[in-house]
């Protein structure tokens, strides 16, 4: 930038130099030509006739202009007719007229002009005149534009100093809060405004920016608490809500117990304290109301341990999988018909979870499978696990008579069965228990089946409980 | 014989300005006039006052009524003893004035010269001189003469012979009345002489 307003005044300079030398030199001459013509106009009667002493007098009168050094006139025949010096140092004249007009030399600028009475010429004159004026002139011009670019100069140089200051000190203020704010992410701080310029406003469109910032976050995070607020507000009204049901129907369940056990204790009464008097027909009813107020009463304990379920916390141990379901395997045989079963038992790992509803899970499954294979003449179970994704997936296989794969989902609703109760006893409880114990757990419930082709029912837990088994 | 020299190479300057440099010619001419040595050749007091006469024509206005038309030319007349040759002849061969030929007559008689621009009057006998300016003195005719008392006769100019020098005498009322009109510059040169006055 400095460079280019160097050039750019040297130049001017240069150029207006160049062009004053020029004007300045057609003026000295146009002046020496003037004073030329004027001399040889007043010469003409000196030449015609013949009086030197007349020439010399007019001649004299170039006295008046200091840069004429010499003159002289030629008489017709080319001969110095008068001569003129300025001081007393005679020049040397041309011996003879030269060709009209002027010409510059380094030290003068000379010429010749025709002396002519109208159109009669009579002569020549001849006017040196020195280069003085030009030399001074040039002086005082180059001091001028010397004076001229210094003071361009540094007036350049200060104003792109200033200049430069003023563009470059409210930018940096303003990036530097920038970075404050980045660092700190606080939206409060302000660039200081330096000055009512175009940065002056671009500072003030920043500071304006920094105020909608501001303003969107505060709304972000009011939004923000009010979420949480509400969150928190519903959950504890969600587990308020949730506990009251859970205690209404625990008591439910409780209070429906007592009557039943009156019925069943009744009938009981009747059986064997009244058997004598009952004829055949009367003990048979009696034993369907023993028998269906005992059913009754599982379900309601089966009501209640559904509703129990999230009083238990998990106290998570490391359950050993094989010796659990041989356990129960074992203690189904006092329940169950289950000498006819083909049992097949695979590889179980060992999970870490509640053991007392895995338990549950497993007993509710292997349950069904004797239940629901219990009609085919071999019937056939087959437990075993494998490793898929991070979870282990257990499965019980049974041959029994299957469902339709349409209905799966159905299976594990409360209530909700595909059988009729006079094919295979049941509450419709323990699928939807299996399926909440498990969630619970963080795995998943799912069945295969098809009609008459046995079912297979999978449920998965994940085994990074398992690393922990290792250690105890 | 510079004079001569002068005039001639003037007269070859004139003529040949567009052709060739005048130094030259004045070579040649030098040659010429030194081999050829005429006999007849004027003095050399009559040779500057032939230029002289010559040069009063360009230093000098005459009426516009002297010239029938403006084609029609000036004449140098010369009465008495033609002291130039043909030296005055050559002086104003082929010059002009204003568009108006210059041309040379010779008169013996003064009623002639009437109707002549310029008169050298080259009449040693004073009455006779006399006689001529009177006879012409109603004419616009510049009456140039050497004769000391020709101012007082009524003669306009007069050359002088001064430090072997030819001045110039002017009677320069006598111009005005006949409405001749000398350029100032010339006036500047010559003595202006007031008859009535002096000698």
């Amino acid at each position: 930038m400095f460079l280019i307003n160097g050039i750019v005044l040297l130049t001017a300079g240069m150029a207006f130099f160049g062009n004053e030398f020029y004007s300045f030199k057609k003026t000295t001459v146009e002046k020496l030509s003037t004073i030329g013509k004027i001399i040889a106009a007043n010469s003409t009667a000196a030449l015609a006739f013949d009086s030197p002493d007349d020439a010399r007098e007019i001649l004299a009168a170039l006295r008046a202009e200091p840069h004429i050094v010499a003159a002289c006139i030629y008489d017709k025949n080319g001969k110095i007719f008068s001569e003129y010096y300025a001081g007393n140092e005679k020049s040397k004249f041309p011996p003879s007229p030269g060709p009209q007009g002027y010409r510059f030399s380094y030290t003068h600028l000379d010429g010749f002009v025709p002396v002519m009475q109208e159109t009669l010429p009579l002569g020549t004159l001849y006017l040196k005149s020195d280069m003085g004026a030009l030399h001074a002139w040039l002086g005082l011009y180059a001091v001028v534009v010397a004076v001229i670019l210094l003071v361009s100069f540094l007036l350049a140089f200060v104003l792109v100093r200033f200049l430069g200051k003023s563009i470059s000190t409210p930018i940096l203020a303003l990036s530097q809060t920038a970075k404050i704010i980045s660092d700190r992410k606080d939206y409060t701080v302000r660039a200081i405004k330096m000055s009512n310029d175009e940065l002056g406003s671009l500072t003030e469109a920043f500071n304006q920016m920094l105020d909608q910032i501001k303003k969107k976050d505060d709304n972000l995070s009011e939004f923000n608490q009010n979420l949480e607020l509400k969150v928190r507000d519903r959950t504890a009204q969600l587990e308020t809500v949730n506990k009251e049901l859970e205690g209404f129907s625990y008591s439910v369940s409780h209070d429906l117990r007592a009557p039943l056990r009156a019925i069943v204790g009744f009938a009981s009464i009747l059986e064997e304290e009244y058997a004598g008097r009952l004829d055949v027909e009367g003990k048979r009813i009696t034993a369907i109301i023993k028998k269906n107020t005992m059913k009754m009463g599982r379900l309601i304990d089966d009501l209640l341990e559904f509703s129990q379920m999230g009083k238990h916390d998990g106290m998570k141990v490391t359950i050993n999988m094989g010796r659990m379901v041989n356990d129960i395997k074992d203690a189904m045989a006092l329940q169950y018909d289950t000498h006819r079963i083909s049992w097949s038992m695979g590889d179980l790992p060992n999970v870490n979870a509640n053991a007392s509803m895995i338990r549950q899970v497993w007993v509710n499954l292997i349950a069904n499978a004797i239940k629901y294979s219990g009609k085919n003449e071999a019937p056939q179970i087959e437990i075993g696990a494998m490793t898929k994704e991070g979870e282990y997936v257990y499965y019980v296989v049974d041959n029994g008579v299957g469902f339709d794969q349409q209905y799966s989902e159905k299976l594990f609703k409360v209530f909700q069965r595909l059988h009729s109760p006079e094919e295979f006893e049941g509450t419709g409880v323990g699928l939807a228990l299996v399926k909440k114990i498990i969630t619970r757990e963080g795995g998943s419930v799912w069945a295969e089946s098809e009609v008459g082709k046995g079912a297979c029912f999978y449920f998965s837990l994940p085994a990074r409980n398992e690393i922990r088994v290792n250690h105890q | 014989m510079q004079v001569v020299m002068s005039i001639l190479s003037h007269f070859i300057q004139r003529l040949s300005r567009t052709v060739w440099s005048g130094r030259y010619w004045l070579t040649i001419l030098f040659v010429l006039s030194t081999i050829s040595g005429n006999a007849q050749n004027p003095s050399l007091e009559y040779q500057l006052k032939a230029v002289f006469l010559f040069n009063f024509t360009q230093f000098v206005d005459w009426p516009a009524e002297s010239f029938p038309n403006n084609k029609s030319p000036l004449v140098i007349g010369v009465i008495g003893e033609n002291p130039f040759g043909n030296y005055l002849e050559q002086a104003v061969s082929g010059e002009t004035k204003n568009g108006h030929p210059v041309i040379v007559q010779y008169y013996r008689d003064e009623e002639a010269a009437k109707s002549c621009h310029m008169l050298f009057i080259n009449l040693p006998a004073s009455d006779k001189r006399k006689q001529v300016i009177d006879k012409i003195k109603e004419e616009p005719v510049l009456t140039v003469s050497d004769a000391s008392d020709f101012s007082i006769q009524g003669g306009l100019v007069r050359f002088v012979k001064k430090n072997n020098k030819i001045k110039l005498q002017i009677n320069l009322e006598a111009c005005k009345e006949l409405g001749l009109v000398p350029s100032s510059k010339l006036l500047k040169l010559a003595d202006i002489v007031e008859p009535g006055k002096t000698n």
